[in-house]
């Protein structure tokens, strides 16, 4: 190659490269949503939430109470008229690593749901994570469900692994907290996470959101068995144009809300 | 895109820093430019591996045609493991141009940003791929100076 040109495709990489750099080395502003009111200053309590090793019978371990919980999305249908809503069918609270990111036996949970922790006045004790299986969406059509779904988010049937879960990275999208703040104002908790979905992008994309994060206080069951319980509520919403979703079906606006009960049984 | 992208800022620095001592057989420099095209080769071999250990172990045609969900890219991106046949390898610039596809993606979203139309956290994850892409082709070029040193001592030896 003449040595001329070279310095010219030199130049032009290197101009290149370094305006990505300096892009991405600038950060957008993020804001916390606004506050329900001004007026009454709330304090946070002092309860301590650990699932431990989710011991049957040990009531300092709290468990992820699958069953009675939901991770809900909507968005506008066709971006301009009625909601379109749906669930999510599988999903946990383990920080899916990469080498765990394969096949599950259904059924049954098939990471333990232990990654996260709650205290209500230590916000830097607080953190979580979650998962989705995104081909378990549910949104009360099958045809949708099992067809347009799941080219339009970019994963595969559940039929295609039958008796397994999911949990490749073209069928997983997981959020890791970096920071929970206390807000006095609502009494709610300011939660800072990475999104991380591959959607219809050739690679999983980390994208930072901001939701709001609600502690539901714990409450006893009576019975002749009493146990306690407690929720959390994690509502936040996020741009699905970001994660390579083009179809038109869908409002450019995701919201999703996460509401995970847990049990001390 | 984590493979090949940092290709051609790799390829066009040994140019530079050669210079016209690439010209002269035997010395360093020239060697140093025909081993690139054997870097580029050893990346794409190890993509490869990537491709079979996320196949691993369910290696059905389905499962197989699941990987290849750009299809097309991804079969571009192993055709660079014709490199290690010599009469390829001969010609360093066939290196350049197919890694400048995949670069090409990058360039692509960066203008996309600057009219405004994509995401800053989309820039953000492509320059960390690109980043990872440097570190990668520098080290395969590494790789293949050393191999080509020891097995200059070793031939000397004999």
């Amino acid at each position: 190659m003449k040595l001329l040109s070279n310095k010219t495709l030199l130049v032009l990489l290197i101009l290149v490269s370094g305006y990505g750099y300096i892009i991405s080395c600038t950060h957008d502003n993020s804001f916390p949503p606004p506050a329900a009111t001004t007026g009454t200053k709330y304090t946070p309590g002092t309860g301590v939430f650990l699932p431990g090793n989710l011991t049957a019978g040990n009531a300092n371990e709290w468990k992820m109470d699958k069953a009675h919980s939901s991770c809900l999305w909507q968005t506008n249908y066709i971006g301009a008229a009625g909601l379109l809503t749906g669930r999510f069918n599988q999903f946990g609270m383990h920080e899916v690593l990469t080498s765990e990111m394969t096949l599950y036996p259904a059924p049954g949970q098939p990471l333990k749901d232990t990654s996260w922790a709650f205290y209500e006045n230590d916000d830097s004790k607080t953190f979580f994570n979650g998962y989705v299986q995104i081909n378990t969406s549910n949104t009360g059509e099958p045809g949708r469900d099992t067809g347009c779904n799941i080219g339009n988010l970019g994963t595969v049937k559940i039929s295609n692994y039958p008796g397994q879960y999911n949990l490749q990275v073209g069928n997983l999208a997981k959020i890791k907290s970096t920071n929970i703040a206390f807000d006095p104002t609502t009494g709610d908790y300011i939660a800072t996470f990475i999104l991380t979905w591959q959607g219809k992008l050739t690679s999983p994309l980390a994208k930072t959101l901001t939701g709001r994060l609600k502690y539901i206080k714990r409450a006893t069951i009576a019975g002749t068995a009493p146990y306690d319980v407690f929720g959390l509520q994690l509502s936040f919403q996020f741009n699905c144009r970001d994660f390579g979703v083009t179809s038109t079906s869908v409002g450019d606006k995701i919201e999703i809300e996460c509401n995970m009960n847990f049990n001390n049984k | 895109m984590a493979f090949f992208a940092g290709y051609p800022l790799i390829y066009t620095i040994v140019f530079f820093i050669t210079g016209k001592k690439a010209d002269s057989k035997g010395s360093f420099a020239n060697r140093l430019v025909k081993l690139l095209p054997y870097a580029y080769a050893l990346s794409a071999t190890l993509f490869l591996g990537l491709i079979i250990r996320n196949i691993y172990p369910d290696y059905s045609l389905k499962n197989i045609s699941e990987q290849f969900q750009n299809s097309y890219l991804r079969i571009f991106g192993l055709l660079a493991i014709l490199f290690w046949i010599p009469a390829l390898h001969r010609k360093p610039i066939l290196s350049l141009l197919h890694s400048l596809v995949f670069f090409f993606f990058l360039l692509k979203d960066i203008i996309l940003h600057i009219t405004s139309s994509t995401s800053h956290e989309v820039i953000i994850n492509d320059m960390k791929i690109y980043t990872d892409s440097l570190l990668l082709n520098s080290a395969t070029l590494a790789f293949m100076v050393f191999i080509y040193t020891i097995s200059g001592i070793l031939v000397n030896k004999k």
